[in-house]
């Protein structure tokens, strides 16, 4: 049994000093040769087990890794909506903001801004809250513009806010006129949400479609020349006195946020300090 | 044993091939087939030590493509030694079998070098044992307890079970 060993051994060393003996006189890719016959078949077989292996492998991670990026990409996504949503409040709002300031500075008028806190949209009352009241100085009838043109007046003055009845109430009456003909009317607001002038005379009146009309400063309660709306149809009444026409409102009272609030009096005709869209 | 033999070679050829690569650290290579080879000379004695790793040594010639037979040569006398000292130390113990792993890894690499020498190989030996033989070696040691200790503890689990 120990001979048996030494044998083996012996064996095992002596055919590595004949391969090493054999390379060493310049005969060493003839055993490497030989020795490849063998070896590369196994090589080969390891190396397809190996690159098996590790590309079932290499899939799982990068199915992790992509799993998780994904994971991660949508979190990012996600966040980068929200930022960009807010980026474009904050930029829409820096709009607005800037037309109101320099609204505010072209006007001969003193004026106060004001942020809209709450709005009453029924059928009944139309009207709009303004973090502006007593505290401020904002009286009853106080007027309420926007850079587009007039949103209404200040029909109750609490301690912190004041409520603004925008045109389209159907209690709200304004006196008005129509740029292009000077036609007078009263502008009133009527339950569907739209406003009309009315008393026109027939003869004379001469408006179409698209005229824009504005406040005519008559009664004092409003500077002259702030926008109002703008004609969208023209009701004939045939024989009658007077006919009235349908106005598009100049402002958008559903989407503004912020206001100001005419504290001072001017008799100037304002129309030109306006934004004239699509005058 | 002839089974045996061959799934240990073919298996150490497929977890050197498969786990070298993921197993370095800093340049340094655990040596696995000379773990195996040691650790079944331990159990299965110095025949097997001794085919088992003139084989493993072999091909690791033939695929490093450097002088084949060093290896083959050092590994089967290390395979040889270990199993027929293995019946006389006491090397079930992990603190054994770490040092001894240590040792013998630095002794392959000191057999290798000596054959090596022979051929005018060039590398400085401070330089080879400094920054490939004792790093190895110091590798081989833990990786061959974790090994071991994987293995106690696998049988003692087949145990329970059966």
């Amino acid at each position: 049994m120990r001979n048996r060993r030494l044998v083996l051994l012996g064996a095992a060393i002596f055919v590595c000093l004949v391969l090493l003996t054999v390379q060493s006189r310049g005969h060493g890719s003839r055993a490497a040769d030989g020795l490849a016959l063998v070896t590369t078949p196994i090589q080969t077989v390891l190396a397809k087990i190996h690159r098996g292996a590790v590309g079932v492998w290499s899939t799982y991670v990068d199915w992790k890794s992509v799993r998780a990026e994904n994971r991660l990409l949508r979190e990012e996504v996600q966040r980068l909506r929200v930022e960009g949503l807010r980026v474009n409040e904050t930029s829409e709002e820096n709009r607005r903001l800037r037309e109101l300031l320099e609204l505010r500075e072209r006007l001969p008028l003193a004026t106060l801004p004001g942020e809209v806190i709450a709005r009453e949209w029924g059928g009944w009352v139309r009207s709009l809250t303004v973090n502006r009241g007593r505290g401020d100085q904002v009286t009853r009838l106080t007027a309420v513009i926007s850079p587009e043109g007039l949103i209404g007046r200040v029909v109750d003055v609490r301690p912190g806010a004041s409520i603004v009845q925008v045109l389209t109430d159907p209690a709200s009456t304004v006196g008005g006129h129509v740029v292009r003909t000077r036609t007078q009317g009263i502008v009133e607001g009527d339950a569907r949400g739209s406003m009309r002038l009315k008393f026109m005379a027939r003869d004379g009146a001469g408006i179409e479609v698209g005229d824009v009309v504005v406040t005519s400063g008559l009664g004092g309660q409003f500077p002259r020349g702030i926008p109002v709306g703008r004609v969208r149809a023209i009701d004939n009444r045939g024989s009658a006195l007077f006919h009235y026409a349908v106005l598009t409102p100049a402002v958008d009272f559903s989407r503004i946020d912020e206001v100001l609030l005419v504290t001072g009096e001017s008799s100037d005709d304002v129309a030109a300090l306006f934004r004239a869209k699509g005058r | 044993m002839r089974a045996l033999l061959a799934l240990t070679v073919f298996g150490g050829g497929v977890a050197s091939a498969a786990l070298t690569p993921a197993l370095r650290i800093a340049d340094v290579v655990p040596d696995i087939p000379l773990i195996i080879v040691i650790l079944l000379a331990l159990r299965r004695g110095p025949e097997f030590g001794c085919v088992g790793g003139f084989v493993a040594g072999l091909l690791q010639d033939a695929a490093s493509g450097g002088l084949i037979g060093v290896q083959a040569l050092t590994k089967s006398v290390i395979g040889f030694s270990i199993g027929a000292l293995g019946g006389r130390l006491t090397v079930t113990q992990p603190l054994v079998q770490v040092p001894g792993l240590v040792l013998l890894t630095v002794a392959e690499g000191l057999a290798r070098f000596a054959i090596l020498q022979l051929f005018r190989f060039p590398a400085p030996f401070g330089e080879l044992l400094t920054f490939v033989v004792v790093p190895q070696a110091l590798y081989n040691g833990f990786l061959g307890a974790a090994l071991v200790l994987a293995l106690t503890w696998a049988e003692s689990f087949r145990k329970t079970a059966s």
